[in-house]
């Protein structure tokens, strides 16, 4: 995955700059070109985001394509009201990323003890145990973060992924002064989480 | 490094078992991008609710002119702003409390296009206060001290929603230039006499107020907004403004005739739906009279009714009329 991020750098870099409310306009006009460069600039950072919050890759892909189906349409809801704001393309998409994803873990929340049970047994497989200890752990994780505010998930998920403390402020609207504080508070309120679902009696994927 | 940023890096540590592997590299970007154009064709040709959404939002900017500005004209401007004047010399009032629907076929769409691109207009039109931006809020409760309206009620079984839009409110002004207004009728057919002489000059003021629009994940969409409210010389007779409108969209002198009599147009908005786009009728939302468009695909419908003194429009892209009436009795 790492390759894909900086694949998708590398593309990005190649993209002519244009202001994301110009982007925008034209995507609400049926500008394909200007949506290629939107989606092929965002789209392996918008699954990987998703990809961390479901754990799956069928459903990150189907959410992460109905995200910029949402782009597509909030573009045309925009184009009345674009001359006075100001556009953050790659915000609104992390936000709506986080938003889905987060609301798709919440659904499962309630599933997620009782999937617990459906773990197949490892007993004889090699290298079996393993895995399933790192699945245990990630569901206890994503339940965890079930628990945050969906702000203090797309902060912590963006920060894990790479993002600076400058692109986390952007994408999640708040000062980039503030990020450090805010990414403290995040990372109790998820160590609080993770203890309150059990996680901490898992055992820990060591690095 | 500071114990603060050891618990962080610990748990940015615990959260790397989310990363993907290998196994979990998606489809190319290309790959993707071909699917959701594909989504995009279908709902451009089948998505009920996008083509509601378009058509409430007044995409169909040439259809909407023509349509709204005669609808203005007669004073029941649904999406158009506006303002009420103080002036005491103002006693019509116009305050949606019901709606009515006519269905406009696509051949009189055609020609109140082409009533537009002529730039036919009804009189001189004075934006007061442009409608604010739709803007991004935070939570239910900013949108609420946002619009200033008394209570905002949401829909609790969707779940939180996940964009809440607000826009503040606007007015205007229309001077009738009545050469004008009888031009655009003849235009589309109907009987440009219809309109009386002491209409030249009339002023109608229009106000539109701050609303707020709450989506969610499956495309349900909630708009509500205090009712849009229209001040006309008293000396302007609705029902024959009416009568001429119902001409405008198509009815023919009879029917108009009849149907004009029997719609109160001091309290109902009429709502022009092309034919092929959707059928509809009355239903009753919450205790009240509202109006649910049927998508002819069956892919979704939407409710128009008001209730307190808020207009509310609820669209399900995947639901049908009796199930968004049922969604609506949950409203919180």
């Amino acid at each position: 995955m790492d390759e894909l991020n900086k694949s998708d750098e590398r593309r990005g870099d190649s993209v002519t700059t244009l202001s994301d409310n110009l982007l925008l306009e034209r995507i609400s006009r049926g500008d394909a070109a200007s949506f290629e460069t939107v989606f092929h600039q965002h789209y392996d950072r918008v699954y990987g985001l998703l990809f961390r919050l479901v754990g799956n890759r069928v459903e990150a892909e189907d959410l992460a394509q109905d995200v910029f189906l949402k782009l597509y349409n909030h573009a045309y809801r925009q184009r009345l009201f674009l001359r006075s704001r100001e556009h953050n393309i790659s915000a609104w998409l992390y936000r709506v990323a986080t938003n889905m994803g987060y609301n798709a873990i919440r659904g499962r929340q309630r599933r997620w003890q009782r999937n617990m049970t459906l773990v197949p047994d490892p007993q004889g497989i090699p290298g079996a145990e393993t895995e399933v200890e790192k699945r245990e752990v990630a569901t206890a994780v994503r339940a965890a973060l079930a628990h945050l505010k969906p702000r203090q998930v797309q902060l912590l998920l963006m920060r894990q992924m790479g993002f600076s403390y400058a692109e986390c402020a952007v994408a999640c609207n708040i000062a980039p002064g503030s990020v450090g504080t805010l990414l403290s508070r995040a990372a109790k309120a998820f160590r609080e989480a993770y203890e309150d679902v059990g996680g901490d009696q898992r055992l820990e994927i060591r690095d | 490094m500071p114990q603060s940023e050891k618990e962080l890096q610990s748990v940015m540590n615990q959260l790397s078992v989310l990363e993907p592997t290998t196994a979990d590299t998606p489809q190319t970007s290309s790959q993707a991008l071909a699917r959701v154009n594909h989504q995009i064709e279908q709902q451009v040709q089948n998505g009920f609710s996008y083509r509601l959404r378009r058509f409430v939002m007044s995409d169909n900017r040439r259809f909407a002119y023509a349509a709204f500005l005669f609808i203005l004209l007669f004073g029941a401007a649904f999406s158009f702003p506006s303002v009420r004047a103080a002036a005491s010399d103002f006693l019509g009032l116009f305050r949606v409390q019901k709606f009515a629907a006519i269905s406009v076929s696509p051949e009189q769409i055609a020609i109140l296009e082409r009533v537009a691109e002529e730039g036919l207009t009804p009189g001189e039109l004075e934006i007061i206060n442009e409608p604010g931006d739709l803007v991004a809020a935070d939570s239910l409760k900013a949108a609420q001290e946002s619009t200033g309206l008394a209570a905002v009620r949401t829909l609790p079984e969707l779940g939180d929603p996940d964009e809440i839009w607000v826009a503040d409110g606007g007015n205007g002004r229309l001077t009738v230039d009545l050469e004008g207004a009888r031009a655009i009728v003849a235009a589309t057919g109907a009987d440009p006499m219809l309109l009386p002489d002491s209409l030249d000059g009339a002023v109608v003021d229009v106000a539109v107020y701050a609303g707020i629009q709450q989506q969610w994940a499956d495309g349900t969409m909630l708009m509500q907004t205090a009712s849009p409210v229209v001040d006309y010389p008293d000396d302007v007779n609705p029902t024959v403004l009416g009568e001429a409108l119902l001409q405008v969209l198509g009815m023919n002198d009879d029917e108009a005739h009849r149907l004009a009599q029997n719609i109160d147009w001091t309290s109902t908005l009429l709502l022009p739906i092309p034919q092929e786009f959707a059928s509809f009728n009355e239903v009753t939302v919450e205790g009240v009279s509202g109006l649910a468009l049927n998508s002819l695909d069956g892919h979704g419908s939407a409710l128009f009714w008001q209730k307190d003194g808020i207009v509310y429009l609820l669209l399900g892209p995947d639901m049908t009329a009796d199930e968004l009436v049922s969604l609506a009795g949950t409203l919180k």
